[in-house]
């Protein structure tokens, strides 16, 4: 018996080492991993950034193979037509795409990119435990409700606001706010400090700061008629005040994005354009940046994955949650835009190209990797990252971002392969009345009206 | 040289070579022309023809890029009747006419006045620079100009809103971002860059003008206006309308400038035809829409071009029926 044993334990252990040691099928070759991604945008870059420093690294020790890791950029307004022209020349110009997660319908649609539940199946390394469940669905699944994978979180992003400690914690600044609004200033950038903070607070914080002979103003919010910039920043308000965008289960737009609290919360929104520095209408994501990095914004609104722009060396800030909507109990209801990126998978890559690519993926999702991945200013979505010790202390805005990462505290766009003509539909008709002299409820009500009556139009096609 | 020179001999007692079956079906004038032709021909329907034919049969289609393997479904008239019940594209429509009429106007008054002003002014101190410093705006790339002005107008760091807030108590004017000026902001810097085009024209009209019947004017002493009403006028214009012709089209297509200095806003105040069709292709990424907003587009130009090219030719169809 003893024999046997023995016998069946050597068995197993030169299995055992058999498959350890089995080579990757890339073995000795030397592969380019081509990625497309947003230009001058951090999330995006670190992946290359890291690609070819760490992974290059770990194919080469692990995989036995040489990669280069190539990148290939564009601006968020275009990145989907650049995506979308090679793809549908079938293309394998770019292995590994990091998409937006409105546009998985676009891109599965046409069967340019690689159903991932057989892929993920397949790799234990890719059956990550998600901390938020909503937010990962949002990158992952095409058609809503359904099962089908279509792409896996590159980086994980929400709307928070940064704060520049140094004016809120001034004792004199304190104390003449007090004064003249009658409740204290936060005293800190911790989520509990700012919970109270609902839009009617936060407007008083930004009227207070607003001193245009000092050219400073309250607050810096993306007002432009680019790409999603304008929607971004203002569907938190609607959500916040519990309504929502459209009744996907009936899709419908009409009775859902024109009803009263919703052009309230619009006309709420532009009322903020008063805080902001000059040219407000005009801000994108980098203008929030040199507003609030020159000084002239003393909050600001802007996405976690800019953490790394927005915290920068002389100016004190707090990373901390949007305000939100004071419901009738008295709580106030926070509900932010969610953004971030998704990857997704060239279905036009060869055998080689898809296997560097799932060799790169469960690089990417292990815990070191999304450790560095968070050191280095990006934001991952493992739960184990997340929930680590001492990941809050990483990055100032950390405490923030996981908060509003949380089920329930922030929400994606439309999941429509016709996103971008509802986008288009919304940007122009909001950018024209943020630009208006009329900023009444009324007005906002119209605006309302006709992009729901537009946008049903072409949800009906 | 001619092909069929080929077989000429140089020396009469050099035998004729015997032309090969190349230079033989060279030989037809009429084909040696057809043959030089082909590479522009084809260039053209490769380029051009056969883009605008799909772009036509787009036009009456369904088809969206983020539809591509759907078949793009033949909807008739559909996306032009969208188009031209659509507030967006008929404020398009007006913002561009305005821009191309006040645009084209201003060049055109503003290049023929500094034309004069540098007509026979070879003696002019600084002639050759001031020149040189007047069509410099001209060469310089849109996008690069779009960019210039943005940041000079800027209302945070920009130098002209500086030199306006010293007269304005100290506060800047948001010209980009208001809908009461951005408009006309891009107007302005249109005007800027496309001047010196109509003063290159102006001074190549009055270079036409023969310098023989000047000196009769002269001596007939003719007034001022009379000279330009008898002798100026009739020499010049036609250079003067190519002029016109030429800054009107590339006044209507008018894109980058606008889209670098407002990216159509604030709103739609400045969205031009081209800022709108770019839209549609790729904001929405409607192709069959896009296609029809193109088509639509394409024949105000061609129209805008025929009446030009009518008003160019006037001239030998007065002389025709003269004869």
């Amino acid at each position: 018996m003893k024999k046997f044993v023995a016998v069946l334990l050597v068995t197993l252990m030169l299995f055992g080492v058999v498959v350890v040691s089995a080579e990757s099928p890339l073995a000795g070759k030397t592969m380019t991993l081509s990625l497309l991604g947003i230009g001058g945008w951090k999330p995006s870059s670190l992946a290359q950034e890291m690609g070819q420093e760490l992974f290059a690294l770990y194919a080469k020790e692990n995989l036995g193979y040489d990669v280069n890791v190539t990148f290939a950029e564009s601006p968020f307004d275009s990145l989907f037509q650049k995506a979308a022209t090679s793809l549908a020349s079938e293309s394998n110009e770019y292995n590994l795409i990091i998409s937006d997660s409105q546009w998985l319908g676009a891109l599965s649609e046409p069967g340019w990119i690689v159903p991932l539940n057989d892929v993920i199946a397949a790799n234990p390394s890719l059956q990550v435990n998600w901390y938020s469940e909503s937010a990962s669905k949002a990158y992952m699944i095409y058609p809503d409700g359904s099962n089908n994978i279509w792409g896996l979180p590159q980086e994980a992003d929400v709307l928070i606001m940064y704060v520049r400690s140094d004016y809120l914690t001034n004792p004199d600044e304190r104390s003449a706010f007090a004064e003249k609004y009658g409740w204290e200033l936060p005293t800190d950038g911790s989520n509990e400090a700012w919970e109270d903070i609902d839009f009617a607070k936060y407007a008083q914080i930004c009227e207070f700061f607003t001193r245009p002979d000092e050219g400073i103003y309250g607050t810096t919010i993306q007002y432009s008629k680019i790409y999603d910039f304008l929607t971004g920043s203002l569907y938190p308000y609607f959500w916040s005040a519990g309504e929502e965008v459209w009744d996907a289960a009936a899709r419908t737009v009409s009775g859902t994005l024109n009803t009263p609290k919703n052009a309230e919360m619009l006309a709420l929104s532009k009322s903020m354009i008063q805080y902001c520095p000059p040219g407000a209408i005009d801000v994108d994501i980098s203008g929030i940046v040199e507003n609030y990095s020159t000084g002239k914004a003393v909050t600001a609104w802007q996405w976690a994955a800019q953490g790394a722009d927005m915290v920068i060396d002389g100016v004190d800030t707090w990373g901390v949650i949007l305000p939100g909507y004071r419901m009738e109990d008295g709580t106030v209801n926070r509900t932010s835009s969610l953004g971030g990126q998704p990857w997704v998978i060239n279905a036009f890559n060869t055998e080689d190209e898809q296997q560097l690519v799932v060799d790169f993926l469960n690089w990417w999702y292990s815990y070191d990797t999304q450790i560095e991945f968070a050191k280095r200013g990006g934001s991952p979505l493992i739960t184990e990252v997340l929930e680590s010790e001492g990941f809050e202390d990483l990055q100032p805005w950390f405490t923030a971002y996981k908060y509003m990462m949380k089920d329930g505290n922030s929400k994606d766009f439309w999941h429509e392969p016709s996103y971008a003509e509802l986008l288009a539909i919304q940007q122009e008709a909001w950018s024209a009345y943020m630009a208006g002299s009329d900023g009444s409820v009324e007005t906002a009500q119209t605006v309302l009206d006709e992009i729901a009556a537009l946008q049903d139009k072409v949800i009906s096609k | 040289m001619r092909p069929d020179l080929l077989t000429h001999t140089v020396q009469n007692n050099m035998p004729i070579r015997k032309a090969g079956k190349l230079q033989d079906f060279f030989a037809d004038n009429n084909r040696f022309i057809l043959v030089l032709l082909l590479p522009v021909v084809l260039f053209f329907l490769v380029l051009n023809a056969l883009p605008t034919m799909w772009m036509v049969g787009m036009s009456f289609r369904d088809y969206s890029l983020i539809s591509a393997t759907k078949t793009a479904e033949f909807i008739g008239l559909d996306n032009f009747v969208y188009l031209l019940s659509s507030n967006s594209v008929w404020n398009s429509l007006s913002k561009t006419f305005t821009f191309v009429f006040f645009g084209v106007l201003i060049e055109t008054v503003i290049g023929v006045l500094l034309g004069f002003l540098f007509w026979h002014s070879t003696e002019m101190t600084g002639r050759r620079l001031a020149l040189t410093l007047l069509f410099s705006p001209m060469i310089l790339a849109p996008i690069a100009a779009a960019n210039y002005f943005k940041l000079m107008l800027s209302p945070n760091f920009g130098v002209i809103n500086y030199i306006i807030s010293l007269f304005n108590n100290g506060k800047p004017i948001e010209i980009l971002s208001s809908v009461d000026y951005a408009f006309w902001a891009c107007l302005f810097v249109d005007i800027w860059m496309w001047t010196p085009f109509m003063l290159l024209m102006t001074l190549a009209a009055l270079g036409s003008v023969p310098k023989a019947e000047l000196e009769a004017a002269d001596v007939d002493r003719l007034t001022w206006p009379q000279k330009f009403k008898h002798i100026i006028l009739p020499h010049g214009k036609f250079i003067m309308m190519l002029g016109i012709l030429l800054r009107t089209i590339d006044s209507f297509k008018t894109m980058d400038l606008v889209w670098g200095m407002t990216t159509g806003g604030p709103g739609n105040s400045t969205e031009l035809l081209g800022i709108g069709l770019y839209r549609v292709a790729f904001s929405s990424l409607n192709l069959g829409r896009a296609s029809a907003y193109a088509l639509i587009t394409l024949l105000i130009a061609v129209a805008f071009t025929s009446i030009f090219l009518f008003i160019l030719n006037r001239k030998n169809i007065e002389e025709g029926l003269s004869k």
